[in-house]
């Protein structure tokens, strides 16, 4: 029991705080065992299971061992061949969730900057359309630049209707938009695609991003600023060496929050992604639901993602810290 | 104890049931069934042409269960058995998941085929003997086909053609999963069919064969409705899809065309089976055997445009209504291969699709 309490408890008087300390008792009691039966428990779950053995032809059985472990890192015909198939997918869950979350919060920042500038009115407008394009889901969103990419509705027959395609054609740059998969014979196309995956996952995100960083940029003192230009600073050199320094905690944290976030992105990378750059929440999916009923080392990977994701926050931390110290 | 209490509560649900459906109270109270179809149009199809066909030549009132069409409803009733439930008393069952619901045990019950009087207007195969005794049968027959934008390339002769980058380049859509069928219609098309998918040689051959393939396909889809709007949006303009899924996209008047090739198309089928621990064995019975007559076969070509299980002779089937769900040649899945290959196949399919 903390000192809070103790003195909670001896203001009342103590016919009173006996059933009051039993409802709080309870309340605990209550919250820890949900917290048990829907966080620990299925967590522990799926640890447990990475350790089963797959059947095949059929599902999975309870099991220890580390087959799934192993395959994770060389394939499942090691020692006769070797793959990084899977580490390839990890590297690409990384690459895509870092590039997109960097592009959120670089593009987010001026936008939020200028937003803490306005008339409160106008803030408070700006945050509500922002805080209720957060209640899309990330169908939605994926559908719809699935629309706006497609051939006969979005940007590509926009291409052809101004005659851009034909353009394009003339000067011979076409050919190479072909050879880096970026065009058709017909036609120029967006999707699948390296640049549709990363557009799509910084916007799921962007809101977040600009909700993120408005508390920290509303308190930016705007007197620093003003007196450093009237020191005879340039603009850049305000941002970099007041406006950006103050910000950087929260900075720091929004990126690293939006990229544990965009880890475990499915319907972007499955829809958008090229087969050769999935990830690995793809293939966990395609291992638990899909036709092969590999739950085990489905679950082998998600472990693998958590422990990798972990270790990014762990150095985020870190260097968060580092920074706090200078 | 705990087997009353279950039927107890079975018995309130079904009075529950016909209290709703005032209509039929009697029929509803004394007899009824829960039936598991793929959703959307399909089961859709099933609750308005099917079912109420099936409930006034019985009386057997039918409460319908959506399930997907793949091993997902594997784990559903997996967690269901588990939990001392039956979330439908007959489920639809691919051959490969209904192989696999067979060797995972405790799924699905044996049936008894003598109450099943129809099942001898199917083939052999199609009643699927487990190591129980029979286990299932043949509901319906479906067609994965070659399908292309007639207003952008001329019919494809044969598969071999999709190979070809002069006309497809960047411009197909292939399932990703790789038993959809196309290391099937690879084998057929280049191979020695189902006996080279028989050895992990052969299966990487295939393999090595649908590498070349990749620069001309630009969506490889996993969800059916991603080939939908591919076709509909012009992002595609060839590849595998539903053959009565295209023929309706068709008549809508999307620019799709399914066509049989030399060397075929993919066709697969649907099976009933029974729920292990459902206690209307006997009604299942009578639904599989209304499933079996061939005028139900035709009803469902014509309502839901499935292929018939039996011989076109045996239907009142005109030949362009059967055109329309069924064609020659056919190309099977090497099921066993599959099952007993899993984790190769899958392995070496995924690196092939993962490299740049």
């Amino acid at each position: 029991m903390t000192v809070a309490d103790d003195i909670d408890v001896a203001a009342d008087s103590p016919a009173e705080a006996t059933p009051r300390l039993i409802r709080k008792g309870a309340l605990y009691g209550v919250l820890s065992a949900l917290m048990v039966v829907f966080c620990v428990v299925p967590f522990i779950l799926v640890i447990v299971i990475s350790f089963g053995r797959k059947v095949e032809g059929a599902a999975w059985v309870w099991d220890f061992t580390f087959e799934n472990y192993q395959r994770f890192f060389v394939g499942v015909l090691w020692p006769d061949e070797v793959t990084f198939l899977y580490l390839q997918q990890l590297g690409y869950s990384f690459y895509f969730a870092i590039i997109a979350s960097l592009l959120a919060v670089l593009t987010a920042l001026p936008f939020t900057l200028l937003l803490t500038r306005l008339k409160r009115s106008a803030q408070a407008i700006w945050l509500v359309f922002i805080l209720s394009s957060l209640s899309m889901s990330e169908v939605f969103i994926v559908m719809g630049w699935d629309i706006l990419l497609s051939n006969n509705s979005g940007l590509p027959r926009l291409f052809q209707v101004t005659g851009l395609t034909q353009w394009l054609k003339d000067v011979g740059w076409f050919q190479t938009l072909r050879d880096i998969g970026l065009a058709n014979p017909r036609n120029v196309k967006f999707k699948p695609s390296e640049f549709a995956t990363i557009l799509t996952m910084s916007y799921l995100v962007w809101p977040y991003a600009v909700i993120l960083l408005y508390p920290a940029l509303s308190r930016l003192d705007p007197s620093l600023s003003e007196a450093a230009r009237t020191m005879g600073a340039s603009r850049w050199t305000v941002t970099r060496t007041v406006t950006l320094p103050s910000i950087r905690l929260p900075l720091m944290g929004t990126t690293l929050l939006l990229f544990v976030f965009l880890l475990g992105s499915y319907v972007t990378i499955s829809v958008f992604a090229t087969p050769d750059k999935q990830t690995t929440a793809v293939a966990i999916y395609s291992n638990i639901r899909g036709s092969n009923l590999n739950a085990p080392f489905g679950s082998a990977q998600a472990v693998i993602l958590l422990i990798s994701a972990s270790i990014c926050l762990y150095f985020g931390h870190l260097l968060n810290r580092k920074a706090e110290a200078r | 104890m705990l087997k009353i209490n279950r039927r107890t509560l079975l018995k309130s649900g079904v009075a529950s049931v016909a209290a709703s459906s005032l209509a039929t109270p009697l029929i509803a109270q004394s007899r009824s069934l829960k039936v598991g179809s793929y959703g959307g149009y399909f089961e859709d199809s099933f609750k308005s042409f099917v079912y109420p066909e099936f409930t006034a030549a019985t009386g057997i009132e039918v409460e319908s269960v959506t399930q997907p069409n793949s091993a997902d409803w594997l784990v559903t009733m997996q967690q269901a058995a588990s939990a001392g439930t039956v979330p439908t008393d007959i489920s639809l069952y691919g051959r490969q998941q209904m192989i696999k619901a067979s060797r995972i045990g405790g799924l699905i019950a044996p049936l008894n085929v003598s109450a099943i009087a129809n099942a001898s207007n199917l083939d052999g195969y199609f009643v699927f003997e487990g190591p129980d005794g029979p286990q299932g049968v043949g509901a319906m027959s479906w067609f994965t086909a070659m399908v292309f934008n007639p207003n952008e390339v001329d019919t494809p002769a044969s598969w071999a053609d999709f190979w070809d980058t002069d006309k497809f380049e960047a411009s197909l859509g292939l399932s990703n999963v790789n038993s959809s069928g196309l290391l099937d219609i690879t084998s057929a098309t280049f191979f020695d069919g189902e006996e080279t998918m028989m050895s992990n040689e052969g299966i990487l051959a295939i393999i090595d064969k649908v590498r070349e393939i990749k620069p001309n396909v630009t969506l490889w889809w996993n969800a059916e409705s991603q080939m939908e709007q591919g076709m509909k949006n012009g992002d595609v303009i060839g590849g595998q899809y539903y053959l009565d899924v295209a023929n309706l996209m068709a008549s809508d008047g999307f620019p799709i065309q399914p066509t049989f090739p030399k060397e075929g198309n993919l066709q697969d089928y649907g099976s009933w089976c029974l729920s292990e621990g459902s206690e209307k064995s006997e009604e299942a019975a009578e639904f599989m055997n209304f499933s079996c007559d061939p005028a139900t076969q035709a009803l469902m070509s014509r309502n839901i445009g499935t292929a018939p299980l039996v011989d076109q002779a045996m239907t009142d089937l005109t030949d362009e209504e059967f055109a329309f769900v069924s064609g020659s040649p056919s190309i099977k899945p090497a099921y066993e291969a599959y099952l007993d290959n899993e984790t190769f196949i899958k392995e070496s399919w995924d690196k092939m699709l993962a490299e740049s």
